[in-house]
């Protein structure tokens, strides 16, 4: 081991080790001083230090087995269910219909008492030698607490979930450090290279790829360098339009900042009130309202990143540029393998003075895909519009809240008359919601526009209330995974992105395989849902998701990712991509050669071989092998 | 500098009977020194500011970090333009300009500029910001690149000025309305305000077309000899073009010699500790009073044009500063270095453009004099400052005079109540008048606490020692080389080291180049050689035999190295001490000992300590409340040694001096 790690110390990056400065003034940082960081350089600088929601000891607030808040969860129970805490506007709230929703569609009994995990006591040791940690403490706080390693050592898929609630993972990191920095990521990295161990950005934990997940055979120390401290709005200009920003900073945090001054990035995947900005760029992110503001690819002027053999950044400031491939593209996607993002600049908006929600009910999933196309055609799509099959529209009332009269009188009259006077089938009927965003002539303008395509396609107008909870929801679906392991439901969602000629067969074939897989291993109660969620000139993005009652499986886990793999199977003979937005990770590596050609593979790891060819950043996603005690043997010969 | 300067007195059109208010009150339309589409008013500037996005990012920054209110930090931002904004007012302007005639007329000045300098330059003006850099040896200084530019048809330069001048009544709002901004002296502690004048400052340069003007030493030389430069406003004014904002800066060196400095008496008590009274309305009326005398000529060299882009030899390199917004590029360590190597070579080619006035010469003359404790008839006066006329001009200056026996003349009219021709016709220093100081002004005192009778003795030495220092840095090399070699004969490697290392512990009495010294000390000793001050054989230099000349040459530099040679002394003992301390206590040893009066100068001691500092004798730490030096005993101890190996030896007994007349009638306070 020693020799692995002696080896490989001669010079990676030529300007670290004459600069001690940091090492005599590094101070002692307790967890709770997150936000006090080192003044220096605080007088006449344009950096605005951001107080972050989110604690250094991210599991005071935030659930350590399971997604979001601690303090925000479903309940089920016999006198119904509820959603726990104020954060969202579903808390607090009795929801009388989801037990019913549950118990009918999954097979949930709601009267057991959940399976809450024991918080783990008992962690593998830390394999990060002393002097290493030594090393590393006078660039930036570390910390080799168990618990600070586990809820670092994976994503969200549903085999993180169920590992981390077993505390069954074969490998977590051995150290976690916080650098704030760029400069003392460079330190970071020029120590690893030169000690031989393993690096992991972690930035919101909420990867649902596989991608942030601990390598399970790597022999090598693993350090997490967990980038939430790095999240400083390095200069705003409000004239052009642009921001600085390192990249550790969370969606929420920066969306707050930035309206606070009148302005917003407009990116909101769904994760966003976790996920951070570095790891938009790593996973080539997709915000719900990309019609306006346009995906991260469309957001970002510039990004810096600290690889293994130094650091890659454009020399200029410009809106676009004729120079070869561009290499801001090797960094957006790469999943954390070839370096860290430590700095991004990107555009940003104006508030927009208006913000409207609509929705509009079509007859069939047929009629409304058809909408979405027509207006994807005549490019009138609004910040967001999305379709909602019948499963989901009919999930979306059983998460109705209690109403007063007035409320449920009239949402019977209007059930009345979409069912009756319209004569929709409410087994069959899909929902659109609407995101407008502008000024009140245009919003008013497009929602004409909107409004008369509908008619178009049996489409009608069914109400800004609907679309505002359609939207608010958003968040809260996320939270549904964990109620669903506690009550023996394993659940997941997947996506992709097709065109539009093959969109309706390749959803009714995915949803055909699924349900002929489930009845293959005798699983009746499930779920199997989709919608269509973004568009664009060439196609659009169809999200599925897919639960399953765990009664009659012997290994839940595995079984549902068998469901899935074969689901993606079918994705792809459809015509489908590996994923729109959440990114191949080792959940989806089997369809990586085959979506970007053999050369392709090449030029990826001749990617990595230029970048990291000490396999610093081991995270195997993509092309990537694991890298085993054997490989590191044979590399050393 | 050549003799062959065409200087031509710019005020002499004036002087007939209606010259100054036609002239005054004219169409004017002056040069600016940018064509651009749209120019900016003075308002205008301040709202560019005021809306930048360097200081929006500032206030957005500073809120996040204090709590403030973005309104209050805006309003303050406002605030602060309006204390530093400049205003133009162009009948302000005229009436000053009337005034400013009247009073010149009054102090029946002249004022000589080498016109071909201005004409090119104002011929090649419209592309780029210009900058003048002035010597600033007076008060005066400020309205006379003013008045230049009125009379050659420039246009007015912005002024960097002191907030002393802002809080004069009427005074501080004319100033700026004829083109004066408002700096403060110090930035540390408001960030806000720094950021301001940055942005403000960077603007006037890059937007206003008009020259922009300020002191690199920023603020008078007490000593009426060059200082090192401060940085911080070349660096603000530099920025556009290190931003690439603009394409080239004309920096202009502008020397400005004074026959008579306004100030000469205020100067010299200065030196030995007594502050400077505050800038008030009611002092300059009271100053106006005394005005009413002869202050001979003054005499504004503008050096060559000195192109920014040349002189970084067309530096497109560009930094990752340029990821930034343009409005929040700073300069970077490597061009913040560049700035400083510009700012102390302008300062030299101030030096080069100086003008050694009659009043210079007489003065060498006078104070060799006092030396020699040997009285001077007028025949022999005037033989002794042509002699020094061609020392000078052999060593390099640039003297203006050729008429020497009327300048003398002219000369000891103005300088009247300095010196005078005895009833023998023989040139005496006029004694100061015995004054004891309250103990109020004792308590302000920032040096060691003088004896009455050494102030008497000292003031009027001092004051003639100002109008030798205008000329000492041509004196000083060879002066050196000279004392080294009349210690021992030595080898031409071992004269060139011994004297690297005094010229280096008198950096800061006598500003130089590191880089040019090794010509300097080439110049230097032809110069030796040829003038038979020292003589080589082989590689080994010996003395010379013009004694006259070395004479000259010893005691030139004898102040200096004496004030270095205590100062050393002192700080060997205390081996750790604060700034203010070591001036006191340096001080008060040489008030025991002596020495040439001017010793006890404490911008000397100050020049000396840093000396030390710049050697490395001494390390210069950041105390709570002061500087404090700790000593470097090794260095020290060797640093000692030299300079006492080399100091000359002199008694003179300035007290009881010969050439000092006693004048009790006339009083000069």
């Amino acid at each position: 081991m020693s020799a692995a790690f002696a080896s490989s110390s001669d010079s990676k990056m030529n300007n670290v080790e004459n600069d001690n400065r940091t090492v005599d003034s590094v101070k002692k940082k307790s967890f709770g001083d997150k936000n006090k960081k080192n003044d220096t350089n605080a007088n006449s600088s344009t950096v605005i230090k951001v107080k972050s929601v989110i604690p250094r000891r991210r599991q005071d607030l935030l659930k350590w087995y399971g997604w979001g808040y601690k303090d925000s969860m479903f309940k089920l129970g016999e006198e119904g269910a509820t959603f726990t805490g104020n954060r969202y506007s579903i808390g607090g709230k009795i929801l009388p219909h989801l037990s019913k929703w549950a118990i009918d569609n999954l097979g949930v009994d709601p009267t057991k008492p959940p399976t809450i995990p024991k918080i783990p006591t008992t962690f593998a040791e830390s394999r990060l030698p002393e002097p290493i940690r030594l090393e590393l403490e006078k660039i930036a706080l570390v910390s080799v607490d168990g618990m600070d390693r586990l809820i670092r050592a994976h994503g969200q898929t549903l085999k993180d979930m169920s590992q981390l609630r077993s505390n069954s993972f074969p490998r977590i990191p051995d150290a976690v450090i916080w650098p704030e920095s760029h400069e003392q990521v460079e330190k970071i990295v020029s120590c690893a290279s030169r000690h031989n161990f393993v690096l992991i950005p972690f930035g919101g934990g909420t990867s649902v790829s596989g991608a942030v997940t601990c390598p399970a055979k790597e022999m090598r120390p693993i350090v997490v360098v967990d980038t939430s401290d790095m999240n400083s709005i390095l200069w705003l200009d409000k004239d052009q339009l642009l921001a600085k920003v390192q990249a550790g900073i969370i969606g929420q945090d920066l969306e707050r900042e930035m309206r606070a001054r009148g302005f917003t990035v407009g990116h909101e995947p769904d994760s966003y009130e976790f996920s951070t900005l570095g790891g938009w760029v790593a996973t080539r992110a997709s915000g719900m309202k990309k019609n306006t503001y346009g995906n991260i690819e469309d957001l970002i002027v510039q990004t810096k990143v600290v690889t293994p053999r130094g650091v890659i950044e454009k020399s200029c400031r410009v809106p676009r540029i004729s120079c070869g491939p561009d290499f801001e593209h090797i960094v957006m996607g790469s999943e954390g393998c070839f370096g860290i993002v430590t700095e991004v600049t990107l555009k940003i908006r104006p508030l927009p003075p208006v913000v409207r929600y609509g929705s509009l009910v079509f007859p069939d999933w047929e009629s409304g895909f058809h909408f979405e196309r027509e207006v994807a055609r005549q490019r009138l799509q609004p910040s967001s519009i999305r379709l909602m099959d019948n499963e989901q529209f009919r999930f979306g009332q059983a998460l109705k809240t209690e109403n007063t009269w007035g409320g449920v009188l009239l949402d019977g009259l209007k059930r009345l008359y979409i069912t009756k006077i319209k004569g929709f089938d409410p087994a069959k009927l899909c929902v659109v919601t609407l995101l407008m965003e502008g000024s009140a002539e245009e919003v008013k303008e497009r929602e004409k526009k909107l409004n008369a395509i509908a008619a178009k396609y049996g489409g009608i107008p069914a109400g800004a209330t609907n679309g505002e909870n359609g939207y608010t929801l958003t968040f809260v679906i996320a939270y549904l995974r964990d109620v669903a392991i506690e009550y023996d439901v394993v659940a997941e969602s997947f996506e992709t992105s097709v065109p539009w000629d093959r969109t309706l067969a390749l959803c009714a074939n995915v949803k055909r395989r699924v349900r002929d897989e489930c009845a293959r291993r005798g699983i009746h109660k499930y779920l199997i849902s989709h919608r269509l969620t973004q568009t664009y000139d060439a196609g659009c993005c169809i999200y599925f998701y897919f639960g399953h009652n765990t009664a009659q499986v012997s290994d839940p886990v595995n079984t549902y990712e068998e469901i899935e793999e074969a689901a993606r199977d079918e994705i792809i003979a459809c015509g489908g991509s590996i994923s729109h937005h959440h990114g191949v990770g080792k959940l989806r590596k089997k369809w990586y050669t085959d979506t970007v050609s053999e050369p392709g593979r090449q030029l990826l790891l001749a990617a990595k071989k230029t970048l990291d060819p000490d396999n610093i950043f081991a995270l195997a996603n993509m092309a990537f092998e694991e890298q085993g005690n054997e490989t590191i043997v044979k590399s050393k010969l | 500098m050549s003799e062959h300067v065409n200087f031509v007195d710019i005020l002499e059109p004036r002087r007939t009977q209606s010259g100054i208010f036609s002239f005054m009150s004219r169409n004017w339309r002056p040069q600016r020194t940018m064509v651009m589409d749209k120019y900016c008013s003075t308002q205008d500037l301040k709202d560019i500011v005021a809306n930048s996005v360097y200081l929006d990012s500032i206030i957005e920054a500073e809120c996040s970090r204090t709590g403030l209110s973005k309104e209050k930090l805006h309003q303050e931002v406002r605030n602060y333009l309006e204390e530093m904004g400049l205003d133009k007012k162009m009948h302000v302007i005229r009436w000053n300009g009337v005034f400013f005639l009247k009073i010149c007329f009054m102090m029946k000045i002249k004022m000589f500029v080498n016109e071909a300098a201005v004409l090119t330059l104002k011929s090649k003006m419209g592309k780029n910001p210009v900058l003048f850099l002035p010597t600033h040896r007076s008060y005066a200084d400020f309205c006379l690149m003013t008045y230049l530019c009125y009379h050659y048809d420039i246009d007015f330069p912005a002024v960097a000025a002191g907030m002393d001048f802002y809080s004069m009544a009427v005074i501080g709002r004319r100033m700026r309305e004829t083109g004066a901004f408002y700096i403060r002296r110090t930035l540390a502690g408001d960030p806000l305000y720094a950021a301001t004048l940055k942005q403000y400052v960077r603007t006037v340069v890059g937007k206003h077309a008009v020259p922009i003007e300020f002191f690199l030493e920023g603020t008078r030389s007490r000593s009426n000899k060059s200082m090192p430069p401060k940085y911080g406003m070349l660096s603000m004014t530099l920025m556009p073009f290190f931003a690439h904002e603009v394409n080239d800066i004309t920096i202009v060196p502008v020397n400005i010699s004074y026959d008579r400095l306004m100030e000469h008496s205020l100067f010299a008590y200065e030196h030995l500790g007594v502050p400077k009274p505050k800038e008030s309305t009611g002092g300059f009326l009271k100053a106006l009073r005394s005005l009413n005398d002869h202050f001979g000529n003054i005499y504004i060299n503008l050096g060559a044009p000195l192109s920014l882009r040349e002189y970084l030899h067309n530096d497109t390199s560009h930094s990752k500063e340029t990821l930034k917004p343009v409005d929040l590029q700073q300069l970077t360590p490597d061009q913040f270095k560049k700035v400083q190597k510009i700012a102390d070579y302008v300062i030299t080619l101030q030096q080069k453009n100086t003008v050694a006035t009659i009043s210079n010469l007489l003065s060498l003359v006078l104070m060799q004099s006092l030396m020699k404790n040997r009285l001077l008839e007028y025949e022999e006066l005037i033989q002794e400052v042509e002699w020094m006329v061609q020392e000078l001009r052999n060593l390099g200056a640039s003297v203006f005079e050729n008429d020497v026996r009327s300048s003398v003349d002219r000369i000891l009219v103005v300088h009247r109540s300095m010196m005078r021709l005895d009833k023998d016709r023989r040139l005496r220093l006029i004694s100061g008048v015995l004054t004891d100081l309250s103990s109020e002004d004792k308590k302000k005192m920032k040096g060691h606490i003088l004896q009455a009778q050494t102030m008497v003795v000292a003031v009027p030495i001092v004051q003639l020692q100002l109008y030798v220092n205008p000329v000492l840095h041509y004196i000083a090399p060879p002066a050196l080389i000279y004392l080294i070699v009349q210690r021992q004969a030595l080898s031409r490697d071992k004269l060139r080291e011994d004297y690297r290392r005094i010229r280096k512990l008198l950096s800061h009495e006598f500003f130089h180049l590191e880089k040019d010294e090794e010509n300097t000390f080439n110049k230097a000793l032809d110069y030796c050689i040829q003038n038979r001050v020292i003589s080589n054989s082989g590689d080994l230099y010996s003395l010379g035999e013009d004694t006259k000349l070395q004479y000259l040459l010893r005691w030139a530099t004898w102040p200096a190295l004496t004030t270095l040679l205590k100062a050393a002394d002192v700080m060997t003992q205390q081996s750790s001490c604060g700034h203010k301390l070591a001036l006191k206590l340096v001080q008060q040893r040489l008030e025991s000992e002596r020495v040439h009066p001017y010793c006890l100068s404490l911008e000397a001691i100050a020049n000396c300590l840093s000396g030390l500092v710049a050697a490395g004798a001494l390390v210069k730490l950041k105390g709570d409340q002061d500087i404090v030096y700790e000593l470097v005993p090794d260095v020290m101890k060797e640093s000692t040694i030299l300079v006492n190996s080399i100091l000359p030896s002199f008694s003179v007994d300035f007290a009881n001096n010969f050439v000092v007349i006693d004048d009790k009638a006339i009083s000069r306070l």
